[in-house]
């Protein structure tokens, strides 16, 4: 019984979609475009928080020593910060180290290497290098190291940290923005695709009066009647979802570069976060095609079902 | 079989289409409707198969009160009523074997049960050998008995038909109304409304005269009067 009331109404829904082919056409296609523009909202997103990690995770707050300051002091600062929840990293760099880093960076310039080697004495003093996992949390950090004990071997400048903090907060800022902006601009296809989506079923329906009227006459359920157009309106977004797909994809490879050569060394693959990601965006931008066209179908057959 | 008690039906403004109408009409019966135009015979009918619902009083068709039917008990009722329009309501873009059979195919009925029901209505209205013709391919005659055959699928126990005839000439409305008497004889309630003073002279069975909204008459072996 309810394999036969299935397997008539989804081949209505078939038949129903390949007699209004045009009509069906079109239907996908600005459901495709509104997908579209969720998608990129999407992967903007994605994008974002990709770079945001990636920026939180590079950034170090080097802390300079004060002159006074000895190794063994040093290190036990290093131990007394490592046990701090908010603390990922903590690290004591010697002078020779920060020395090395320096000629290593500076390798190319002869002036810089030469006025060092005339130096008697190093020129760098420690540091101790800071990474933690949360960028907010590093006032505090720097505030309780002030106060403590070794408040007197620090020279704790807040610059640093500040920078940091303005580069994420920008980005956070920006991509806040732009989001906002994506967002209004996919709802704003959305509706428009609700909109056209819900007049293009309508006239599917319209062109099934007749059918509907002697459905109702010789006693056909409401749901058997109502049921194919919302099937029709599934298999539209399963049609949608799959045109976003293949062309999505191919697209993403085509804009990779010129991510790569905005974003350097923060950038990743955008395939591979979509990827990642897969179902969760595939997914979700199905249901957004599944209540768009079975709202559209629901709302539209209900003035022919009233019989 | 049918059971009016006090029926009245407004439409919105203050359209009155019925008024107190009593009416009851026994399993087997054979009963013509008449009355001028506007007087409320296709409101009769449409209460009958639940397209409207009565204003006031009460309805019980089978021993079913349905005056506050349920829309979804709606579909159970209509299956048990065949019902027969003046425009023949027929798929253009499907022959008489399909148009018949889609009224069952959207009741859930098997297959086999399709194939073993349509030709059986086909041959009481008549048509064997036409099943392959689509409607424009038929007299319209035929194409109101393929209307007929569809209403028929359920095996009704009551078939209404609102002007079966209106559209046809006098041959192919004496054919109709043959059909009809037939139908009766094999046990099927009917109901027709009808303008047609001869149909209505011929019958020979019951008639009710409506005349603004209201029964003016009611004879066992009536004629048209009016
Ligand atoms: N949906 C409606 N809304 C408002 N008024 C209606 C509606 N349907 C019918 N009427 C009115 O109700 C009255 C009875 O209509 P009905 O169709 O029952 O008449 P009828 O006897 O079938 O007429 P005819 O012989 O021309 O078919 C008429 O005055 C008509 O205008
Ligand atoms: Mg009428």
């Amino acid at each position: 019984m309810f394999f036969i009331e299935f397997s008539r109404v989804v081949k209505f829904a078939l038949q129903s979609i390949l007699r209004n082919f045009w009509l069906s056409l079109v239907t996908v296609s600005i459901i495709t475009l509104a997908l579209f523009s969720v998608s990129f909202l999407f992967i903007f997103n994605l994008m974002s928080a990709h770079t945001l990690a990636v920026v939180e995770g590079k950034t170090n707050v080097y802390i300079d020593l004060t002159a006074s300051a000895t190794p063994e002091q040093a290190q036990l600062l290093v131990a007394e910060l490592q046990k701090l929840p908010a603390i990922k990293e903590a690290e004591f760099i010697t002078p020779e180290k920060t020395l090395e880093d320096f000629k290593a960076r500076h390798q190319d310039n002869k002036l810089i290497l030469q006025s060092l080697a005339s130096l008697e004495q190093n020129p760098f003093r420690g540091s101790l290098r800071i990474n933690v996992y949360n960028i907010s949390d590093f006032p505090v950090i720097l505030s309780e190291l002030s106060k403590k004990d070794y408040g007197q071997y620090l020279e704790i400048e807040d610059q640093e940290f500040t920078d940091a903090k303005l580069l994420i907060q920008g980005i956070g800022d920006y991509s806040q923005k732009i989001q906002r902006g994506g967002l209004i601009i996919s709802l704003f296809f959305i509706i428009i695709s609700l909109l056209v989506v819900f007049n293009t079923i309508q006239v599917g329906i319209y062109t099934h009066r007749e059918e509907i009227g002697i459905m109702k006459l010789v006693g056909a359920s409401n749901s058997f009647v109502r049921s194919p157009f919302l099937i029709e309106g599934i298999v539209y977004s399963i049609l949608a979802v799959a045109i976003l797909m293949a062309v999505l994809y191919p697209l993403l490879a085509f804009i990779q570069p010129y991510i790569d050569g905005f974003f350097k060394e923060y950038s990743t693959s955008l395939i591979t976060l979509l990827n990642q990601n897969f179902f969760r965006v595939f997914g979700i931008q199905f249901l957004i095609a599944v209540v768009i066209t079975v709202l559209s179908g629901f709302f539209a057959v209900r003035r022919y079902i009233k019989v | 079989m049918i059971k009016f008690t006090n029926v009245s039906k407004y439409y919105k403004p203050n359209v009155v289409a019925l008024k107190t109408v009593n009416l009851d009409i026994a399993s087997g019966e054979f009963v013509s409707i008449v009355g001028q135009s506007g007087t409320g015979k296709t409101t009769l009918i449409r209460l009958m198969i639940a397209e409207e619902k009565p204003s006031e009083g009460q309805i019980i068709i089978g021993g079913w009160d349905i005056t506050d039917i349920k829309e979804r008990e709606v579909p159970y009722l209509r299956r048990q009523i065949g019902v027969v329009f003046q425009d023949y309501k027929l798929l253009q873009k499907k022959n008489v074997f399909e148009n018949i059979a889609f009224a069952l195919q959207t009741c859930a009925v098997p297959l086999a049960n399709i194939r073993r029901i349509v030709p059986q209505v086909i041959k009481i209205v008549g048509l064997e050998g036409k099943e392959e013709r689509y409607p424009f391919q038929l007299s319209g005659g035929e194409q109101q008995r393929v209307v007929i055959a569809r209403s028929l699928v359920h095996k009704p126990k009551l078939l209404v038909a609102d002007e079966p005839t209106g559209n046809l000439d006098s041959i192919n409305t004496r054919e109709i109304i043959d059909l009809l008497k037939k139908i009766n004889e094999l046990g099927t309630t009917v109901i027709l409304v009808t303008h047609d003073r001869d149909v209505v002279n011929s019958l020979k069975k019951r008639v009710i005269t409506i005349d603004e909204g209201q029964i003016i008459g009611d004879q066992s072996k009536g004629r048209y009067v009016l």
